[in-house]
């Protein structure tokens, strides 16, 4: 017999995770599918479940008094693409996200829980620079979302904690964002690549670069931003091949059943040349 | 456990498992077969229910997450006038064939013209993108969406 448990408050939900080793249950989309037997039969689940979506201090979404945008744990997908708050690049994003039925029950903290390679959301997350903010009877610790997930289903979390908030610090940048897949709606990526850039007097003064779905988990290469940041924008553009070089050992996608990695190297590298031509 | 909700603008308390099914909930608990499975994993939007006026799958929605919420099925829907508004431009346009998809279509319809009376045929197709029917090949689906709000549901 499993527990299951429904906390109406987070002090409630942290005293019971203190305790027991539970999944976390938030919109469901992503669990009900994996524990899914047959129609008819409850899922399949092996150990205690902690229910959140009433948690309702974790229903929010805010900006700061430094711009930074704050949202709540149990944000679902639809709140966030009608919130005025919310920066135009993430709709964008989240607006391709499964269907709508899904979204309006999806939450955005289930899909970075989830840390699946293919997770749409994660990649304008990196690209920000966010952070989760985890909390448990021990204390609140924060964490950069691109620490958080560490491989496939590999997350940075302790058993006692819950993710109660995503920090989105704010970004004056111009942006791009292209989604590889098979149809528009309700498809899973195959490759995406979004970039960030702001130009000041002819120079690149800031360049984001993020890939998704062609390794184990999102991809950004600070050390390469870097190197690339300060100089002209003719001369970047002159050094379009040396750039896409440098991310020759980091697109490392696999074969499935969507595509192989030979497509998505080729698909990759096509995009990140797209996206820095159009840096000017 | 005991879980609170309204179906249909009935209040109902049952005693289950909090992670069953809405859709078994509604199809095995209450009878109400109006709400079809055919995926049972999100991708075809027969399941559909509305949850606070917003369209869901129950496939994928435990029912301990509609507690306290008000849930709408075809059968309830199927009391409005805007029911009939609907129903009939999918009747005349041939928007139902087989009508497993119909209640999902139809409930996704009424959602979209209640928050969106004169939708473009982009909203429209973006509103049903995640319902899936086998029969029609969604032109006349579309067409027939486009009818109801021309007859003006007022709603
Ligand atoms: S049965 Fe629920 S989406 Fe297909
Ligand atoms: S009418 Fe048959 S599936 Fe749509």
């Amino acid at each position: 017999m499993i527990n299951h448990f429904v906390p109406k408050t987070l002090k409630e939900a942290l005293d019971i995770l203190s305790e027991h080793d539970c999944y976390i249950f938030a919109g469901g989309t992503d669990l009900m599918v994996q524990k899914h037997k047959s129609s008819g039969l409850l899922p399949a689940f092996d150990k205690d479940i902690l229910y959140v979506m009433n948690l309702k201090e974790l229903d929010y979404i805010k900006v700061d008094s430094q711009n930074n945008l704050h949202i709540g744990g149990i944000s679902r997908f639809c709140e966030l693409i009608n919130s005025p708050l919310v920066p135009d690049i993430f709709k964008t994003v989240f607006l391709e996200i499964a269907s709508p039925n899904i979204r309006n029950t999806a939450t955005l903290v289930g899909n970075i829980a989830n840390a699946s390679p293919a997770g749409d959301s994660i990649v304008p997350l990196n690209l920000f620079n966010a952070s989760v903010v985890l909390q448990s009877k021990r204390g609140t610790r924060t964490v950069l979302v691109q620490d958080f997930i560490q491989g496939v289903k590999k997350i940075d979390r302790e058993k006692d904690e819950l993710i109660t908030e995503v920090i989105v610090p704010p970004a004056d940048l111009k942006f791009y964002y292209k989604k590889v897949g098979s149809r528009k709606a309700e498809t899973i990526t195959k490759v995406s690549l979004m970039g960030g850039y702001k130009v000041e007097g002819g120079k690149v003064k800031d360049l984001r670069i993020c890939f998704g779905s062609i390794s184990t988990k999102v991809v950004k290469n600070h050390w390469i931003e870097e190197k690339y940041t300060g100089i002209s924008t003719n001369e970047l553009r002159a050094r379009i091949d040396d750039i896409i070089n440098e991310y020759d050992h980091e697109i490392r996608p696999i074969t499935d059943q969507r595509s192989t990695k030979e497509y998505r190297t080729v698909v990759a590298k096509n995009l990140l040349r797209d996206f820095l031509r159009q840096v000017k | 456990m005991k879980i609170s909700f309204t179906i249909n603008n009935n209040k109902v308390t049952l005693d289950v498992d909090p992670s069953m099914r809405l859709l078994d909930v509604i199809r095995n608990e209450l009878h109400l077969t109006g709400t079809k499975e055919g995926c049972g994993e999100g991708e075809c939007g027969a399941c559909t229910v509305l949850v606070k006026g917003e369209p869901v799958n129950s496939c994928l929605t435990p029912i301990i997450n509609v507690a306290d919420r008000d849930v709408m099925t075809i059968e309830g829907l199927r009391e409005t006038k805007e029911y009939r508004i609907i129903a009939d431009a999918f009747a005349d346009r041939g928007g139902s064939q087989c009508g497993f998809c119909t209640p999902g279509m139809i409930l996704v319809t009424y959602a979209l013209l209640k928050k969106n009376p004169h939708p473009s045929e982009e909203e429209i197709r973006f509103a049903l993108s995640g319902n899936l029917c086998r029969c029609t090949g969604y032109q006349a689906i579309i067409d027939a969406v486009k009818v109801a709000s021309e007859k003006g549901i007022k709603l």
